[in-house]
């Protein structure tokens, strides 16, 4: 009889994997990697996927004679034009591809741009804003490029509303030079960033990408600083302005007494075409040169620094190097403390060669 | 042949009319105590859930008491009141299942996850239900009728795991979930109504061991409710014993 009804329950739990049905027809349309002669890239492709864009750093040699990607996709997808096709730059024709998806219901476009850096001098007086999430980022005063990034694309995820002033990196009129500074406010996390347990948004601005696909799971991979440069480096000069939050707090979301939060602003010249990054931007073996704020303590007033860059080494004129500019309204808010409400307002940032 | 089943009818007939006579309609009082075992599940697994992983019972307890009223020998009604817990836990692997997610803070995220899943799911209600009844003998009864439930406590929550998510669908950026945890709780709805019937089968003098399943016929989850894309209903079985006072 008991085991007649162990039969039944053996049944019965076979129905419900019965009840499985076919696995859905891949509908995703991703190039997951581009790839192509390392030899000419000046820093590593960054492939922008919320808004589409495979960011190439090319050497003036790859200018020339153009470059033949090889692409990874979404499995069972499909591109046009097709994966090791050549892309020339001689023309001002823009380069696309699209994807489709293995189901075929989706289509992805990806626009190759090309990024370089005319002047390394940022007054901070171009900003583009995001269509879909309404966070803002500066671009390049003169050439619009797009070589700063922010917390904000992962801070978009968690559901703050599409106002650029819930952002914690934003434009403002309150400034040194011209008619914008940056500005960086370290704001309380959300009810959906508490779910992966992150309580506290730290405002932070620095040349580089943000890798969104890290931002969770891996925040300190995320944040990947620099942008390709060459040569030596002089000085980093700029002008901030910054006052504390009032209430400093861990990363368990408890007030910490007594705790002043500070602000940092820092560069880093290091080799190599790969992007250092939260976990290692102090630590690589691969820096040759830091020029930092020695202390980052409340400033009411518009203050100036000039930062020499203190050489490791000697860099060689060939060598390919990547410039990293790092800013955070709370210095440790990559570990996601700090105090809500601390500012950080920046202008007028250069790299002195 | 049909003089034998005349007569055969006659003697049915007879032996009812006896019965009948002894018999006067009366109220029958019974403590009902069990527990629940069953999900709060779609009904047809969508495409979305690629595989459980494990299932178990959450410690589900009903408690209550029947009133029933015996019209006739074998057909009577009986109404309830139930204290009901609902619960029940499960581990699954689902893949582009769609999930919007609104937060008390006018946060929202709307896309798909493709991941592993843990949920537990502990509602408590006071129930009413009200059966048709039949006795057939003195060792059976079965019911049949529907019920309504009041929630007072509910618990959904759970965490995915080692997974993504996409950003408004599938072709929207996708972000690494190594970890995270929901908590759908609040969104549970306060009223539930289905129907139940089951089976009594004595074992004592006041002792009957007892079956009785109930099937929700209203989501559990409000239509605004997006975190999952299909409806789930309460469907449990009760299995315990009844005492009649």
């Amino acid at each position: 009889m008991r085991l007649r009804k162990l039969c039944y329950l053996a049944g019965l739990i076979g129905s419900l994997q019965a009840c499985i049905k076919d696995a859905p027809m891949n509908p995703e349309a991703d190039i997951e990697k581009v790839t192509f002669d390392k030899s000419l890239m000046t820093g590593d492709v960054f492939i922008d996927q919320a808004n589409g864009l495979i960011m190439l750093y090319l050497t003036p040699e790859a200018y020339e004679k153009g470059i033949a990607p090889q692409l990874t996709l979404s499995s069972g997808a499909s591109v046009m034009p097709a994966s090791g096709d050549s892309i020339r730059f001689n023309s001002t024709e823009v380069h696309q591809y699209v994807v489709t998806s293995a189901d075929g219901h989706n289509k992805k476009t990806y626009k190759v741009v090309g990024v370089n850096i005319g002047t390394w001098k940022w007054d901070f007086e171009k900003w583009i804003q995001n269509e879909d999430y309404g966070y803002q980022h500066p671009i390049g005063d003169e050439d619009s490029a797009t070589v700063w990034s922010s917390g904000n694309p992962g801070i978009a995820f968690s559901g703050v509303g599409e106002d650029p002033q819930a952002y914690p990196l934003r434009t403002t009129t309150d400034a040194y030079h011209g008619k914008y500074a940056a500005e960086m406010v370290t704001r309380e996390g959300t009810v959906l960033s508490g779910w992966v347990g992150i309580k506290l948004f730290a405002g932070s601005l620095f040349l580089g990408v943000f890798d969104i696909e890290k931002a969770f799971a891996h925040p300190l991979e995320a944040t990947q600083f620099g942008q390709p440069y060459r040569g030596e480096a002089v000085r980093f000069t700029g002008y901030y302005k910054y006052q504390p939050g009032p209430k400093y707090q861990n990363k368990a979301g408890d007030i910490v007494p007594g705790m002043i939060d500070s602000c940092s602003v820092y560069a880093v010249l290091y080799t190599g075409t790969t992007r250092l990054d939260a976990t290692n931007i102090h630590t690589s073996d691969r820096i040759v040169a830091t020029a930092a704020l020695p202390e980052g303590s409340a400033k009411a007033n518009w203050t100036r620094f000039d930062l020499p860059f203190v050489m490791k080494r000697k860099v060689n004129y060939d060598e390919k190097l990547m410039m990293a500019i790092v800013a955070s309204s709370s210095q440790y808010g990559d570990k996601y403390e700090g105090a809500i409400g601390s500012r950080l307002v920046l202008d007028s940032l250069e790299i002195v060669h | 042949m049909a003089a034998l089943l005349l007569t055969a009818g006659q003697l049915c007939a007879q032996q009812n009319d006896q019965k009948e006579t002894s018999f006067t309609p009366h109220l029958e009082h019974r403590i009902l105590a069990g527990f629940n075992f069953g999900a709060t599940a779609p009904v047809g697994l969508p495409n979305t859930i690629r595989k459980i992983n494990s299932y178990w019972p959450e410690f589900s307890p009903s408690l209550g008491y029947e009133l029933g009223y015996r019209i006739t020998p074998k057909w009577g009604a009986a109404i309830g009141v139930k204290l009901d817990y609902k619960g029940m836990g499960t581990k699954d692997e689902v893949m582009y299942f769609p999930t919007i997610i609104n937060t008390k803070d006018g946060g929202t995220f709307s896309g798909t996850f493709t991941g592993k899943n843990k949920t537990t799911v502990r509602n408590a209600y006071v129930a009413f239900p009200l059966s048709a009844t039949f006795t057939p003998n003195s060792k059976w009864r079965f019911s049949l009728g529907g019920y309504a439930a009041w929630l007072f406590s509910s618990n959904f929550y759970g965490h995915v795991s080692d997974g993504y998510i996409r950003s408004g669908g599938p072709t929207g950026e996708k972000v690494i979930i190594d970890h995270a945890t929901f908590d759908f709780g609040t969104d549970v709805r306060k009223f539930d109504v289905g129907l139940q019937g089951g089976a009594l089968r004595k074992v004592g003098r006041k002792l009957e061991v007892m079956g009785n399943l109930n099937w929700g016929l209203r989501p559990v989850f409000p239509d605004e409710f997006k975190g999952l894309d299909f409806p789930l209903y309460n469907i449990y079985l009760t299995l315990g014993v009844a005492y009649k006072i």
